[in-house]
Parts: structure tokens; C-alpha cells; sequence
């Protein structure tokens, strides 16, 4: 946390908490009616996404969850540019969202690193491509981003040489390189070992805390959407709906050790559950 | 007190096991360079008895050590001397080297327009296709028709046949990038071009370093057809001017050279290859 108030780029997270609190923060993404069908090899037509509307307000954490197949990864897809949608519109901050933006960063299931690349570069790679590479102020960010990602020492070294974990938390700073208004996160911890997962969740909401983005995030794991999100959104097998969104009124920074097995908690989770099955 | 003691036994542990471990893989190393030895002069001494059992006369099977006299008369001489090694290997070398540099060039450039653009695939992959299927060296006497007896030819032969391994691989190459990391780049916003050199390419570095491997062996094999069609230097002349006087141990001798140098060659490409292709066989991720 004390890293997050001496950095003078990011707000203290205090002051976040409490703008949360208080609410009154424009909407970031406004999805309105989409539709996203898919047509198979075999030629059959799969409709992914039928009819959804999500509004996530700026700064916001929101979580989705559902079973496999739900459409959650094709929402996340579009909301990153890499697909379009059927019908419906979709927007990031009032402007219409068709084709990857600049303002959103994405983290995908494998951290995706490039291999030939050492930490560095790959966390540099959205600055190259942007043509802003030698941009001494993105720089600076990028190394302050590094070190709040524990990554600091690491720069050199080769994806190859660092843990799952950590090779996860430099595909997070790579997303943060542009700043981007969104972050999308798509089932980022899946591939980790239940221990690990449990620190990069306390790790994630150190880095949100600190850098105010909007986060998306995709998960299969009830108990992390809890955790991480202010709002989780459950949707249903497909056709994909949003059947239930839900408000997560705990307090941050929050501890894994005490939100977990807490009453809201608990009761949460039970509703979830039964409205995955 | 006892706490350091323990420590120290357990560093110590560690260096004694990691000393153990290095000992042991040099003790493998010096048995397989044994097991090598062994083989080659078992390979010799069957040769040899070969040929005096056999009573194979020298001007069809030469003994192994009139090979080695035959090699060794062509190594202790001057090298500006025309009856060494130094003048043909040089002068097959290098155009063996600068035809693999164009044909390589080449098929990197053309693998990588038809890897890129479908339409470029489709309108040369026939012809790719049916020159693939092709004796290349067949083409080598229309060539020398073409380029005449000196150089040209060689460089010629050297780059057709290198060109086409390394247009295959780096085709392969680049088709075979990852999906997640041509997604992430589409995520960024790059262009064709970023996508090309900052993933593509270095997703095909594996296949292309095969493609090179190969083609450096090939472009020597191309230079050695073309100067065996009628040239004034380099090793395939060496080679049928000892075959003209039937001296077999001359021929064996150029052979040996040119295998020598084909091993080396080789090594020189896979060294590096892996500098450059670091990541690979270094876990996935």
C-alpha cells in the first residue's frame, strides 16, 4: 500500500475507497443489446450472446461469471475489439467501441508473453507498437508499473526464467502500458496452482487500488469474483444472458483470510451457486 | 550458533551434489567421445582387413591409409599451392556461401510474401509445388547453358538449391504462429508489418534455422554438380581430375574434405541458432 501513496501518478487508495463509496462516477462501458452469433464448421448458427446490457461505471471492478461456453470470453472478446457483434452497440466512454482501442488493455488465460522477448521489452511491446517507445514519461511508468508488480530486478530476464505467477503479473503491467481506461482480464489466474492464485487475487487488488483503472474480469472461480469484484455478474449457459448482477458491499482493502468465510460472504457465494446450477 | 552450522552443511549439500552432477555428465561426455573413437577405428581396421582379405585391387578401394596419405599431401602444402586442398575448397566455398546467402534470401523473402499474402500463395504455390517435386540438379545443365563454366553457374546451382528448403520452412514457419500471440498483437492495434517482424518472424526462427541447416548443405552440394559439368576450380574439379587418372585415394581424399566441411558447416549453424533461438526447448511459457 505505502508504494501506491509515494507514487504521486496513482491516487491513495483511501481516497479510491471512498470515491467508490460515494458512487456518483460516470459510466465507463455501456453495452446495449448485443448479439453475437457464431456460425460452426458443420454450418449451424450458435447465438453466444443473446440481447445483453452492462453498464460498468468508471473505476469499477466488475467480475462475470458462468458456466463453460456461457459467452463470457465472446463479451470480453468484444469489448477488446477482437470480434464484432451481431447487433447492439457498445461503447467506451460515450465513444462507439469497433475494432481494438488504445484505451483498453487485455490480459488474456496464458500470459501470453513472447518468449524471444525479456520481460522488459514484452512490457514495452504495447509502447513499440504505439509508436511511443521512447516516450521517457511511459518509461518511467512502466518501471514504477514493474515495481509494484514485484517485477522490479526482473527486467532482463527471459519469460522462460520467471514463476507462472510472476509471468502473469508482467502480462498485467504489459495491459497497463498505454494506461487504459479498461482493463479486461479474461480468466487471467486460471492456469495457476490454488495458492498462488489466492496471493495474485490479494496482488490484483493491490495493483487496482493503486492505479484507479475500470477492470473486467472473467473467472470461473465464485469464491475470486467475490473477492475481487464491487459487482458480480452471473450469466447462463447459452443462449448467454445476464441473469443476476450483483453487488459486493465489503470494504477495501479486503483480506482474503477475512473475507472468505465471512456471513455476506457465505451468502453470497450460496446465491451464485445456485444460480449457476 | 548451530543454526549457522546447519546452514552452512546444508550450502554445502548443495555444491557437493551440484559438483557430483557436473562430474557425472563430463564422466558421459568422455565415454561418448570414447564409445566415437572406438567406432571409427573398429570402422577402419574392417576396411582395412577388408581389402587385404578381399585383395581389392587400390584403383577401385584404396586402403584407409593411402586415403589418409592421399588427404594428408593435400593438407602439407602451401596454401596458394594448386595441388592442396586450400585453392578448390576455397573456390567452392565461396560460391557455395554467396549462392546460399541469394538463394536463402530469397526463399525467406518469397516464404514470407506467400505465408503473408494469400493471393501471392495461391498464384506461386504450383509452381513452388512442382519445382519442389523436381531433381533440381537435373536443371544443371541449363544453367551452365545460361551462366557458363565459371562461377556464375556454381552461385546459381548453390542458390536454387538452398533457396527452396528455406522457402518451405519460413512459409511453415509463419503459418504456424500462435493464434494468442497474432490475437494479442490484433488486441494492440499493429500493424501488418509490427505483427510480421515482432511475432511472426520470430515464430518461424525454429523452422527457419531447419531451413538454413539445410540449405547451406544443399548450396555446397549445387556448387560441387556445377563444377563437375565443367569448370576450372574447386573441389568437384579436384574429383574428376583424380578420378581421370584413376587415383581412387584422391577422390576418397576430396570426399573426406568436403564431408569435414559440410559437419562443419552444420555446426556452425545450429551454434547459432541457438543463441539466437534461445526460448526454444525451454518450456512453453
Amino acid at each position: 500500500m505505502s508504494l501506491a501513496t509515494e507514487a504521486p501518478g496513482f491516487a491513495a487508495p483511501a481516497v479510491a475507497a471512498a470515491a467508490r463509496q460515494h458512487g456518483a462516477r460516470d459510466p465507463l462501458i455501456v453495452v446495449e443489446g448485443v448479439v453475437k452469433i457464431y456460425s460452426t464448421v458443420a454450418g449451424d448458427s450458435v447465438l453466444a450472446l443473446d440481447n445483453i446490457d452492462l453498464t460498468v461505471r468508471d473505476g469499477e471492478f466488475v467480475c462475470l461469471v458462468g458456466p463453460s461456453g456461457c459467452g463470457k470470453t465472446t463479451l470480453l472478446r468484444l469489448l477488446a475489439g477482437l470480434d464484432t457483434a451481431d447487433a447492439g452497440t457498445s461503447s467506451l466512454a460515450g465513444k462507439a467501441l469497433n475494432g481494438p482501442s488504445p484505451e483498453v488493455g487485455v490480459v488474456f488465460q496464458q500470459s501470453n508473453l513472447l518468449p524471444w522477448f525479456t520481460v522488459l521489452q514484452n512490457v514495452m511491446l504495447p509502447l513499440r507498437v504505439g509508436g511511443s517507445s521512447r516516450d521517457a514519461g511511459k518509461i518511467a511508468e512502466i518501471h514504477k508499473l514493474l515495481e509494484i508488480a514485484g517485477l522490479k530486478g526482473f527486467e532482463n530476464k527471459y519469460p522462460y526464467e520467471l514463476s507462472g505467477g510472476m509471468q502473469q503479473r508482467a502480462a498485467i503491467v504489459r495491459a497497463l502500458a498505454r494506461d487504459p481506461k479498461l482493463l479486461l482480464m479474461d480468466e487471467p489466474f486460471g492456469a495457476l496452482d490454488a495458492l498462488t492464485r489466492e496471493r495474485m487475487n490479494a496482488e490484483l487488488q493491490r495493483i487496482w487500488l493503486a492505479s484507479k483503472k475500470t477492470v473486467v474480469l472473467i473467472t470461473h472461480s465464485i469464491d475470486e469474483a467475490i473477492f475481487l469484484g464491487d459487482r458480480v455478474v452471473v450469466m447462463s449457459p447459452r443462449p448467454g444472458r445476464i441473469v443476476r448482477d450483483l453487488v459486493v458491499d465489503v470494504p477495501r482493502p479486503r483480506i482474503a483470510a477475512e473475507t472468505f468465510g465471512s456471513p455476506s460472504h457465505v451468502a453470497l457465494a450460496r446465491e451464485i451457486r445456485m444460480l449457476l446450477e | 550458533m548451530a543454526d549457522v552450522r546447519t546452514e552452512t552443511n546444508a550450502l554445502d549439500l548443495i555444491a557437493t551434489s551440484a559438483a557430483a552432477a557436473q562430474s557425472r555428465r563430463r564422466n558421459v561426455r568422455i565415454r561418448n567421445i570414447g564409445i566415437g573413437i572406438a567406432g571409427f577405428l573398429t570402422l577402419l581396421l574392417v576396411w582395412k582387413a577388408g581389402v587385404i582379405v578381399l585383395k581389392v585391387p587400390p584403383y577401385i578401394l584404396p586402403a584407409p591409409e593411402q586415403v589418409f596419405v592421399a588427404l594428408w599431401s593435400g593438407i602439407a602444402v602451401s596454401p596458394a599451392s594448386p595441388l592442396g586442398w586450400y585453392m578448390p575448397l576455397w573456390s567452392t566455398m565461396s560460391n557455395a556461401l554467396l549462392g546460399f546467402v541469394i538463394g536463402a534470401s530469397l526463399g525467406l523473402l518469397l516464404g514470407s510474401l506467400m505465408a503473408e499474402f494469400r493471393s501471392v500463395e495461391t498464384a506461386l504455390m504450383p509452381y513452388a509445388f512442382a519445382l519442389q517435386s523436381l531433381p533440381k540438379v537435373a536443371i544443371a545443365p541449363l544453367i551452365v547453358i545460361w551462366c557458363g563454366f565459371g562461377d556464375g553457374s556454381k552461385v546459381a546451382m548453390a542458390a536454387l538449391l538452398a533457396f527452396f528448403p528455406m522457402l518451405v520452412n519460413c512459409f511453415a514457419g509463419i503459418r504456424a504462429a500462435e493464434v494468442e500471440r497474432l490475437e494479442l498483437m490484433k488486441a494492440l492495434a499493429a500493424s501488418r508489418l509490427e505483427t510480421y517482424y515482432l511475432v511472426k518472424l520470430p515464430s518461424a526462427a525454429p523452422y527457419i534455422f531447419a531451413g538454413l541447416d539445410m540449405g547451406i548443405v544443399y548450396a555446397l552440394l549445387g556448387t560441387i554438380v556445377a563444377e563437375f559439368l565443367g569448370a576450372q576450380s574447386g573441389m568437384g574439379v579436384a574429383i574428376t581430375k583424380a578420378q581421370a587418372v584413376t587415383d581412387v585415394a584422391g577422390v576418397f581424399g576430396a570426399l573426406v574434405v568436403l564431408g569435414v566441411t559440410g559437419i562443419l558447416l552444420h555446426l556452425v549453424v545450429r551454434r547459432i541458432e541457438r543463441s539466437v533461438v534461445h526460448w526454444a526447448n525451454r518450456g512453453k511459457h
